[in-house]
């Protein structure tokens, strides 16, 4: 048998130093893939069962607990489908500092994943923490930025792993001046850090892997989407987010246990570069010219420039948040009481990883009867397999066993799925026939 | 600056930390800034900035004298898992990120809390050992007797 024909098994039986529990599996025979899954088998953790029956403030902050790095997502999703259900339209201030509080989540997330996650594979270590010797200041940066991205939430949240301030027509608490001003001279101070980070990603070696996909996020007419907009994508399709079960199937595959979404029967990216794809012609002017200048062109379908665009949406969280702070004035409430209205509210927003759907029936007293959210890695599962799938073909199966898992690694944590968390695997099990 | 960090979360045993901090809370421990994390991850080590002592104070799987209270060597936290962590990325990890970044603070002081068999209920805290060993690791400047 030569080489190219060899049958291979690869099994990673436990992703580990994972939020959550996969495992992947490939079989290779007579030099072609023939099954290949990434098995996600953490029990399901039945959130939807648990918000039945509470109230609608009392469900913002129970969905908080969902993800500890995303929870403004599942926050901002719920209260959104909450007040427009109950016929609340958000005034300026305060689409403005949800936006601030949303900005502070993009740029903790995307920080910690370019630097402790995704640059270790791109610089040919197995950690970030051994990648630290050689590139201390590249660590540091991203630690810096990632507390900056905690700290912008928690002015807002309370806290910033699962916060507390988001309420139903506001905040429970607004900041005061004083409060705010600090944290806008850090944002001020970080913003050449933030610019110079995305030439930084930019220089790093990306393997030549175009491929063929759709892009899904939200589209607003007026800013680069965040926590409003249509649903668009790339083949042509823009709805408005209460259609979004007339077009997006969920369905149950053996090996996970994480609904797997199709578009019209086809796997879908959302996320970072999705976003970019579709939207960056909206980009601040100085986001945009940072972005031209940095050699990767956008739209791009190489997957691999994932970590250019969340370096680009870093950029821009933080000239956003700059931005909105600087106009900053403490209000007269932070909230504004609502009354309860019996029906269905739809929320989508961008959470850092991709769109995060949620839909919430709600009875005359405010009470949740039944809930669907559907988070982006689940959005992103089939996009993976196929992605996996893709890159293995375009290396070349009769590369070596131990580089045919690390690029399948690789491409699972340039997603930065929350369900394996985009970490390095510890263990392998791989067996030739 | 002293600061002593609490790291855990609201779920079963993993919260002995945070209801030490609360215990503490309750004492006369001087210029110690007392703080409550709910697994920090890498955030960690922006915990460590003008500090110059730090005791860090988690729960630890040991099944002898549930609630107890162990000072630790570094060391003994090789290799062990974080299952409680975000990223798995949890105390030990951090901390040795720490050392390769050289931000660790000049005194650095772990305290493991014994958590005990059954992980789904805190065990009563050795609230008279916390004390005892907390008093011993703060210096006298900071902590009036």
């Amino acid at each position: 048998m030569n080489d190219q024909s060899r049958d291979i098994q690869i099994r990673v039986p436990v992703l580990t130093r994972v939020e959550g529990e996969g495992a992947l599996e490939i079989d290779v025979a007579d030099g072609a893939i023939e099954h290949l899954a990434l098995r996600i088998y953490e029990p399901p953790r039945l959130f939807e069962k648990f918000v039945e029956g509470y109230e609608c403030d009392q469900v913002i902050d129970m969905v908080a607990r969902i993800c500890g790095i995303c929870p403004v997502a599942y926050q901002m999703s719920a209260v959104q489908a909450f007040e427009g259900l109950f016929g609340f339209e958000a005034p300026d201030w305060l689409q403005d500092m949800r936006r601030a509080m949303y900005c502070g989540e993009w740029l903790q997330s995307h920080a910690l994943h370019i630097h402790l996650l995704a640059a270790p594979d791109f610089l040919g270590f197995d950690s970030a923490i051994a990648m630290a010797a050689d590139y201390p200041d590249a660590v540091r940066r991203g630690l810096e930025l990632q507390t900056l991205g905690n700290d912008l939430i928690a002015l807002f949240g309370g806290r910033s792993v699962h916060p507390v301030g988001v309420r139903v027509g506001g905040f429970y608490r607004a900041p005061r001046l004083d409060e705010v001003e600090p944290i806008l001279k850090r944002l001020q101070a970080a913003l050449p850090a933030a610019e110079a980070l995305v030439g930084w990603t930019a220089g790093l070696e990306f393997p030549d892997d175009e491929q063929s996909f759709i892009s899904v996020a939200l589209s607003h007419p007026d800013e680069y989407a965040i926590g409003r907009g249509n649903l668009i994508s790339g083949q042509g399709l823009e709805t408005d987010i209460s259609f979004y079960e007339s077009f997006f199937e969920e369905h149950q595959s053996p090996h996970s246990t994480a609904l797997h979404s199709t578009l019209e029967g086809r796997p879908y990216l959302v996320g970072p570069l999705a976003r970019l794809n579709l939207n960056f012609h909206q980009l601040p002017k100085p986001v945009r010219q940072v972005m031209d200048g940095c050699g990767i062109h956008f739209p791009s379908h190489n997957m691999f420039h994932s970590i250019v665009a969340r370096a680009v949406e870093l950029h821009l969280a933080v000239h956003e948040a700059i931005r909105l702070l600087e106009a900053y004035r403490e209000p007269e409430s932070s909230y504004i009481p609502l009354q309860p209205r019996e029906g269905n509210g739809f929320g989508c927003t961008e959470a850092p990883r991709g769109i995060l759907w949620h839909r919430y029936d709600v009875d005359d007293k405010g009470i949740v009867r039944y809930a669907r959210i559907v988070p982006p890695t689940s959005q992103n599962q089939g996009r993976i397999e196929e992605d996996i799938r893709h890159s293995l073909e375009r290396l070349g199966l009769e590369s070596a066993d131990e580089a045919l898992r690390l690029r399948a690694e690789q491409v699972i944590r340039n997603y930065d799925p929350c369900i394996s968390c985009a970490t390095h695997f510890l263990k392998l099990d791989l067996r030739r026939r | 600056m002293t600061r002593i960090l609490g790291v855990g979360s609201p779920f079963g045993a993993d919260r002995l930390a945070w209801d030490a901090i609360d215990h503490l809370s309750g004492m006369d421990l001087g210029e110690v800034e007392l703080v409550k994390l709910d697994r920090p991850g890498s955030g960690l080590l922006a915990y460590f900035n003008g500090v110059e002592q730090l005791i860090l104070l988690d729960a630890v799987l040991l099944d002898t004298e549930p609630g107890g209270v162990s000072l630790l060597d570094p060391g003994q936290l090789d290799g062990l898992p974080s299952a409680t962590s975000s990223h798995g990325f949890g105390v030990a990890q951090a901390l040795e990120l720490g050392q390769r970044l050289g931000c660790l603070p000049g005194r650095l002081q772990l305290v493991g809390i014994h958590t005990g068999a059954d992980l789904s209920t805190p065990p009563n805290l050795d609230t008279a050992g916390l004390e005892r060993l907390i008093r011993c690791l703060l210096p006298e400047s900071v902590c009036r007797p």
